[in-house]
């Protein structure tokens, strides 16, 4: 009963967190079940993937009805986020879990190097990407396939970029137990240029296929066990929800700096996971 | 305003936009609510989420939920959680299809391929 509790509130933090900051919350939530709760990390990523799923459909179902993502560009790129969790859902059944414990710190320190760069370059990530829409704004009788994937007041442009961003996201989603948004919105936003609201918004909308193309693997080989599943999804769902409408009354600045010393300290035990094999 | 050569999602697009919206949302709802009646019963019967759960096996799910087994709810509410994105897709490739955007329609198919791949191959390997 109590651990139930823990792990939902646990659940609850890591959604609340991911919901504020801008991140699925799968970054919390591995580190929360294996150094936590003694999980198997593999077992961890699974419930992860299943949370991520969770949050992204609610958030991108709001997007969609509002227009917010682009639905021809999201498609088209989670088709490669799909086949990368493909690969990396295969994969992460063969590695080494120490080995995936030393990704996993490597990832929480590229996240805590981001989110503290972000801090102290204020607004560097929202000023829009610089499209030059006269240079597209010519006569074209049928669109190609880059125009057809642009959006209103905006021109998609290096698309193999994209793609191959998308298919190293899937992989990354897949062995972590990630959304990848933290992947997927820079480069839809400052190499593809796309807006970042649309960015993050289509981000969201394509991590729900991500994670699903994996999670039916992790569902199959045994790697999610529901009674861990359903008391951390549930957590992480109330959390994401609740902090959604709490947003406008939270000091962002602080909860970032406060975000960024627990991804360090994180991200150091999973390294020490990694190399020693034990929490 | 869309410049000139871009695309522009046409009404039944839209419509299916909105459409799938509304489609994540309500699912999500019906997975919160299989995975709260899975927790209860976890409560209700003294399981610990660290006493390990069964694994996935749909031909016992119909009456694991009749005995109101909580792993029934929880795999139920688990595989309604990953079903949301794929019946959005399913729904896009509809929309689509209905407008003859035949490169989206294929895009809309292949993912699911993919997932299809994904599942055979698991099952394959879990022999």
């Amino acid at each position: 009963m109590i651990v139930g509790l823990l792990m939902l509130g646990g659940g609850a933090a890591a959604g609340a967190f991911g919901s504020l900051l801008g991140l699925g919350g799968g970054v919390l939530i591995v580190p929360l079940l294996t150094l936590g709760f003694g999980l198997p990390l593999r077992e961890a990523v699974g419930v992860s993937l299943i949370c991520v799923i969770m949050t992204s459909s609610a958030a991108a179902g709001v997007y969609l009805e509002r227009h917010i993502a682009n639905l021809r560009l999201g498609m088209t790129l989670e088709l490669f986020t799909a086949i990368g969790a493909l690969v990396g859902g295969s994969i992460a059944f063969l590695l080494d879990e120490r080995l995936l414990s030393l990704l996993f710190g490597v990832l929480l320190l590229y996240v805590a190097a981001t989110m503290a760069r972000a801090r102290t370059a204020g607004t560097a990530m929202d000023t829009p990407a610089a499209d030059d829409l006269d240079a597209v704004a010519g006569p074209a009788a049928t669109p190609t396939t880059l125009e057809r994937l642009s959006g209103d007041g905006y021109r998609v442009r290096n698309l193999g970029r994209g793609v191959v961003g998308a298919t190293g996201a899937g992989v990354a989603s897949a062995l972590l137990g990630i959304g990848g948004g933290i992947i997927k919105v820079p480069l839809m936003h400052l190499s593809m240029g796309v807006p970042l609201r649309i960015a993050t918004a289509t981000s969201n909308m394509m991590i729900g296929i991500t994670a699903a193309a994996s999670a039916v693997i992790y569902v199959i080989r045994g790697g999610i066990d529901p009674y861990v599943a359903g008391p951390t999804a549930i957590g992480v769902f109330l959390g994401a929800t609740v902090a959604s409408r709490l947003a406008h009354r939270v000091h962002l600045r602080y909860l970032r700096l406060l975000f960024v010393v627990v991804l360090v300290y994180t991200a150091i035990q999973m390294l020490v996971h990694g190399i020693k094999g034990a929490p | 305003m869309t410049p000139r050569g871009f695309a522009s999602p046409t009404a039944r697009t839209v419509a299916a936009e909105r459409v799938s919206g509304r489609l994540l949302i309500a699912i999500t709802y019906v997975s919160v609510v299989l995975l709260l009646i899975g927790v209860a019963l976890m409560v209700k019967d003294g399981i610990s989420p660290l006493d390990g759960g069964p694994g996935l096996d749909l031909a016992s799910l119909g009456a694991t939920l009749a005995a109101l087994g909580p792993a029934g709810f929880l795999w139920l509410g688990l595989l309604v959680v990953i079903a949301a994105p794929i019946c959005r897709v399913i729904v896009a490739g509809i929309a689509y299809a209905r407008d003859a955007d035949w490169l989206m329609v294929g895009i809309s198919v292949a993912i699911l391929l993919v997932i299809a791949v994904g599942v055979g191959s698991a099952l394959t390997v879990r022999g």
